[in-house]
């Protein structure tokens, strides 16, 4: 061997202290926090509720029409944008796009990010209030649907068919992802 | 002594389970002075799915920015149109959705019923660039066509620029009086743009038919974008 001239001696002396890597503390905490992405918990809450109750008072916040129908449509268009391409991907891993090859066909792909233990992961409680705010505010615009339809105030019906249709949308993407996915991650892999 | 030396942290995104490192390797034996190196990375096209699988871990800054990035250079094709398959396949919604509410607002306030706030024009104009939209891109279908429904809406959306451009000269040139001059003036530029919308939308859109359908593709974009015209040429002066 070539380890001639070196003593072995036990890796760890009892009069040494064993240092503590202080980051893993850090990752600790990070492990057992309930929410790891507080920022993208909120967005994903935060346009699907305030285009809800922006809805409900819009009488109170202006009395023009096209300032409510405005937001209302800006905050739509948002939390359909931030839902698909952020929130999903944060906080339970599933992704879904449209993809148009050189033939111009149009595939509809669906995504699952496989179990990964990092740190990043999502939690029980993200996915919880992920899929609850996913499937909630749908119902609501379809129950402002029928309230508008029978009150008859038939301009903001172009608005609540708007927030049903991308609310369902992406509701839609993400379940197929949910019990798609797993095909998708095969397909892709299979291409190594 | 074998000495290799393979890139670190990298496992080639879904490479099934590599054998056990060295297995095999141990009755070779090479030089010393030759070190056996390589990389363990898979030659991949710049095709999407490889792509976006890396994606799915960006930070959300990257994904605003080159959205963004996108929807402006649609709007600049959109500009001088010369036909280009890749923006076609990465289509998008935004820039309709900008231009279909620039162009409600400043056509809302023409009617002579002011107590009416502006509501009815504005939906109004807004259901007809859709409703509108989803027709054509439905005819073009019934037709045969190729494109897709997504592809056809972006496209006619991005292409009624060019008429929000002539609402705000027009707007800006009302603000100057309302005489014949003005009229004259506000019909060249009405009429100069709704040549360059159709133009540019049917550029992108006629080659997804066979040839004998052209036309029957060409006639509901062409009344399609005269209407918006003739909307914005309408508004009254105030």
């Amino acid at each position: 061997g070539c380890w001639g001239g070196f003593s072995l001696q036990p890796l760890v002396d009892d009069t040494e202290d064993v240092s503590l890597d202080f980051g893993n503390e850090e990752e600790l905490a990070l492990r057992k926090a309930r929410i790891r992405h507080p920022l993208a918990t909120f967005f994903h809450l935060f346009f699907r509720v305030s285009a809800i109750v922006t809805y409900l008072l819009c009488d109170w916040f202006s009395k023009s029409f096209v300032a409510c129908f405005v937001t209302i449509l800006l905050l739509l268009s948002f939390d359909f944008w931030s839902v698909k391409n952020v929130t999903g991907r944060l906080l339970v891993g599933l992704r879904w796009w449209n993809q148009i090859d050189e033939d111009g066909k149009s595939h509809w792909i669906f995504e699952a990010k496989k179990v990964s233990t990092s740190i990043a992961a999502s939690t029980e409680a993200e996915a919880r209030i992920f899929w609850l705010g996913l499937i909630i505010c749908p119902v609501i615009w379809t129950v402002f649907f029928f309230s508008t339809l029978f009150s008859l105030k038939l301009k903001w019906l172009a608005l609540v068919i708007a927030g049903i249709s991308l609310q369902t949308a992406n509701l839609y993407g993400y379940i197929h992802c949910k019990l798609g996915g797993k095909k998708s991650i095969t397909k892709v892999t299979s291409r190594f | 002594e074998l000495q290799t030396r393979e890139k670190s942290g990298d496992e080639g995104g879904g490479v099934a389970a590599p054998p056990p490192m060295f297995a095999g390797l141990s009755d070779v034996s090479i030089s010393e002075d030759i070190p056996v190196e390589g990389e363990i990375t898979v030659p991949v096209g710049s095709h999407s799915p490889d792509e976006d699988y890396s994606t799915l871990d960006e930070p959300v800054k990257d994904t605003i920015m080159r959205d963004l990035k996108a929807v402006g250079k649609k709007f600049v094709h959109v500009m001088y149109p010369k036909k280009s398959s890749a923006l076609l396949r990465d289509w998008d919604l935004w820039g309709p959705l900008v231009l279909c509410v620039s162009l409600a607002l400043m056509l809302q306030g023409g009617s002579a019923d002011s107590k009416d706030d502006g509501g009815p024009q504005f939906a109004e104009v807004f259901v007809i660039i859709w409703f509108g939209a989803v027709v054509i891109t439905l005819n073009s279908k019934l037709l045969g066509g190729t494109i897709s429904f997504f592809q056809s809406l972006c496209v006619l959306g991005y292409c009624v620029l060019p008429l929000t451009v002539a609402m705000l000269v027009c707007r800006l040139v009302l603000l100057a009086g309302s005489g014949t001059v003005i009229f004259i003036v506000r019909l060249v530029v009405v009429m100069a743009m709704f040549a360059w919308s159709t133009l540019a939308s049917t550029a992108f859109l006629a080659d997804s038919q066979p040839p004998n359908r052209k036309a029957l593709v060409v006639y509901p974009i062409f009344l399609f974008y005269f209407v918006i015209s003739w909307m914005i040429l309408t508004f009254p002066p105030q």
